[in-house]
């Protein structure tokens, strides 16, 4: 077990963590709320990382952390943790244009329940990006995939517009379709899962650090806050939770790029374990803001949105326990 | 990063699993909730079984293996260190039920002590010795550079009185490590000295202390003008602490791999205590077993992620973490067997508990690990000032 990152993987971190903090400030973050548009030159960045849609795990949870570091908005989750996963099982020739950042695309594959299982509705539930992206890749009853362009799709409002979310209504789709394993739309959904938790450790990371920024600073009786043994043990907890997801998401990923079976437990441990840090760091992280935090001009609220988002988004922390018990009680 | 150890750590973890199989006595196999005496009134501190065990470790290489032969090890890497750690663990063998001489005296003595103070080393790690620590008074808690027994400093010896509290092992012990006050005058941190005091010198007077549970796994030290030699200083007059700084720094980058696997073995009873109650079916049961396992296995991930920081040469702030994540969890995952048992939790009798009471017992003493060795609140005091740099009151 050796969680040391290569020279390589270091490298990619690095330059997704200095090409995010300089395109995507949190200004583009609101900006993109009013004009989903405004999010169209960080594309043009990221797609240079599309890459990471296929091959190693860890990989695609690096770059992911820190996409969740700036609530990156865009297609970029969508065409790498979802799409090109899928092009990849199918074998499609699609798949080379998707890596290459050429061709955007998402998943339709949640029904009405908003559980990611094939399915027969006629409605597809959580689809992100589906009114921006080139294509919609469709996962039906078989399961079997229509791969559709410009589907129609209503908005679903979230509190968090940087991950924008729709349902596709494939009433009437035409297009050639074609068979896949539901093993593999269950590999996709895991990957994708543990990219998610990827991106909440990113966001809590955020959270955490603008919170500890603001306890060394603001003064009050006299002394940074941050002196305080209350605020103290709570930015300490934070950092405990903060530190064994982060573990716990690599841990995952490493069993993914093995094929080992302990993924199963690994990947709903992982999105788990993100969502308890996401929302601990969200609920003490404005906390000790105190006042300041609650104001709209405060940028914390943005990153407190797509932690939350982000829970509910592929299972949240209660029903990824409830994978956990039924194999715990297999 | 990468999943596997290779295949010389695979070959390293065979070895020692044909050993453990070959010499293993009957009674280091069988599962215990926590190391020590299992909690009950009147049982023995430090079995044969267990003496003989770690002498057996010790001669084949097996008890410290990163130290070299003479001092009971094989010279290993710190990778095998940690497979020897996680097989021990995963099976739940002790190395041994004394921990004071190996882990802490001998690496103390042999980092600070002087030629003849190190000679004493293999004895402690064999278990031949028996050593106590005196660090703890009524006093000095939380607070432990408060301590006050005092040492009067003479040409050729010194004369100790004061008392220690919550010392293990006190009642078996040979030697004490014992923690003095050498220079009164000076700020708290920097008059204090460390001295070997032998436990049969004339003026020490040992109380077993009952504790809550009803066993006494440690006794209250009395010393009145205790004569110790000028010789058994340890590093330099007044400089003590920086060893209390250094001496549970050993191993420490794996001591998390035993928490762990108990966490892990107690959830697995937890899922079978489930089933037997009748309540493996419930939803709100299921979800909080597996809340127990999310943690137990993030935190695992957290200690192997810290240890591949320590094999890099970084000193690795995780094992701060450790500690309180693992003494707060167990003490979840032990209230929550007394939980499914609905009415009969409570219950300790033969005729009618669950494994002997092994749910409620184990809670209780699950009260001692958020205390002892630094209780969770100074663990975060530790980790808000000395990993995240927040300032002092």
């Amino acid at each position: 077990m050796d969680f040391a990152l290569t020279d390589d993987q270091v490298l990619l971190r690095d330059t997704a963590r200095v090409l995010l903090a300089n395109e995507c400030p949190p200004s583009l973050v609101r900006a993109h709320m009013n004009d989903p548009d405004a999010a169209d030159g960080l594309w043009t960045h990221m797609r240079d990382f599309a890459a990471v849609g296929s091959g190693s795990a860890v990989d695609l949870c690096l770059f992911l952390e820190e996409t969740g570091y700036v609530a990156a908005p865009g297609p970029f989750f969508a065409t790498t943790a979802l799409f090109a996963p899928l092009l990849d099982a199918l074998d499609s020739d699609l798949l080379e244009a998707a890596l290459a950042g050429e061709l955007t695309g998402t998943l339709a594959l949640a029904g009405a329940d908003g559980s990611w299982c094939p399915n027969a509705g006629p409605v597809k539930t959580f689809v992100p990006e589906a009114d921006r992206v080139d294509r919609v890749a469709v996962v039906g009853p078989g399961p079997a995939v229509t791969i559709a362009e410009s589907p129609p799709v209503r908005f679903i409002e979230t509190v968090d517009s940087s991950r924008r979310l729709f349902e596709v209504d494939t009433t009437g789709l035409e297009g050639p379709t074609s068979p896949i394993d539901a093993a593999a739309v269950e590999s996709i959904v895991d990957r994708a899962t543990l990219g998610v938790a990827a991106e909440m450790v990113g966001t809590a990371r955020r959270l955490f650090d603008m919170t500890l920024r603001y306890a060394k600073e603001r003064v009050q009786f006299d002394q940074p806050i941050g002196s305080f043994q209350a605020v103290q043990h709570k930015l300490a907890d934070m950092a405990l939770d903060l530190e064994r997801s982060w573990s716990a998401v690599y841990y995952a990923a490493m069993t993914i790029d093995a094929a080992d079976t302990e993924r199963h437990r690994a990947v709903p441990v992982a999105k788990a374990a993100a969502g308890e840090a996401a929302k601990r760091c969200a609920k003490d992280g404005i906390q000790i803001h105190g006042g300041i935090g609650y104001t709209w001009e405060h940028d914390l609220h943005l990153f407190i949105r797509r932690a939350y988002a982000s829970e509910h988004f592929l299972g949240t922390t209660g029903w990824h326990h409830d994978r956990i018990a039924d194999l715990l009680f297999s | 990063m990468h999943l596997a150890w290779g295949p010389d750590e695979e070959r390293f973890r065979a070895e020692l699993v044909a050993f453990i199989d070959e010499h293993a006595p009957p009674e280091a196999r069988v599962r215990r909730d926590f190391a020590g005496t299992d909690g009950e009134p009147g049982s023995e501190i430090l079995p044969r079984w267990a003496r003989e065990w770690q002498a057996t470790l010790f001669d084949h290489g097996w008890m410290i293996p990163g130290y070299p032969p003479e001092l009971g090890g094989r010279d290993c890497t710190p990778v095998q260190t940690l497979v020897y750690l996680e097989e021990m663990a995963a099976r739940a063998i002790p190395r041994s039920l004394h921990f004071p001489g190996y882990a802490i005296v001998a690496p103390s003595l042999l980092e600070f002590g002087t030629e003849a103070q190190r000679a004493l080393a293999p004895a402690a790690i064999r278990g031949d010795t028996v050593w106590c620590i005196g660090m703890s008074e009524p006093d000095a808690g939380s607070d432990l550079a408060a301590l006050q027994t005092r040492a009067e400093v003479h040409d050729d010896h010194f004369v100790v009185s004061g008392q220690k509290v919550w010392t293990s092992y006190a009642m078996v012990a040979q030697q004490c490590f014992c923690y003095v006050r050498t220079d009164p005058s000076a700020p708290k941190h920097q008059g204090i000295s460390l001295l070997i005091i032998d436990m049969s010198t004339p003026g020490i007077e040992i109380r077993p202390l009952r504790q809550f549970t009803g066993a006494s796994d440690f006794a209250e030290v009395f010393f009145t003008d205790v004569v110790v030699p000028r010789d058994n200083l340890v590093g330099a007059l007044n400089d003590g602490w920086r060893i209390t700084q250094g001496s549970l720094a050993h191993e420490r980058a794996g001591l998390w791999v035993e928490g762990v696997a108990r966490l892990e073995q107690t959830i697995a009873g937890l899922v079978d205590l489930a089933r037997r109650r009748g309540v493996a079916d419930d939803p709100i049961v299921r979800r909080r077993i597996a809340e127990g396992y999310q943690r137990a296995a993030s935190l695992r991930a957290l200690g192997y992620k810290g240890f591949t920081s320590y094999a890099q040469g970084s000193s690795a702030p995780e094992h701060s973490y450790m500690k309180m994540a693992t003494a707060e969890l167990g003490k979840t995952l032990f209230e929550l067997g007394t939980d499914l048992q609905g009415p009969y939790g409570a219950v300790v009798d033969a005729q009618r508990a669950e494994e002997e009471g092994r749910w409620i017992r184990s809670f209780f003493i699950t009260f001692a690990n958020t205390i002892a060795g630094g209780t969770s609140e100074i663990q975060r005091n530790i980790i808000a000032q000395r990993v995240l740099g927040l300032p002092r009151a």
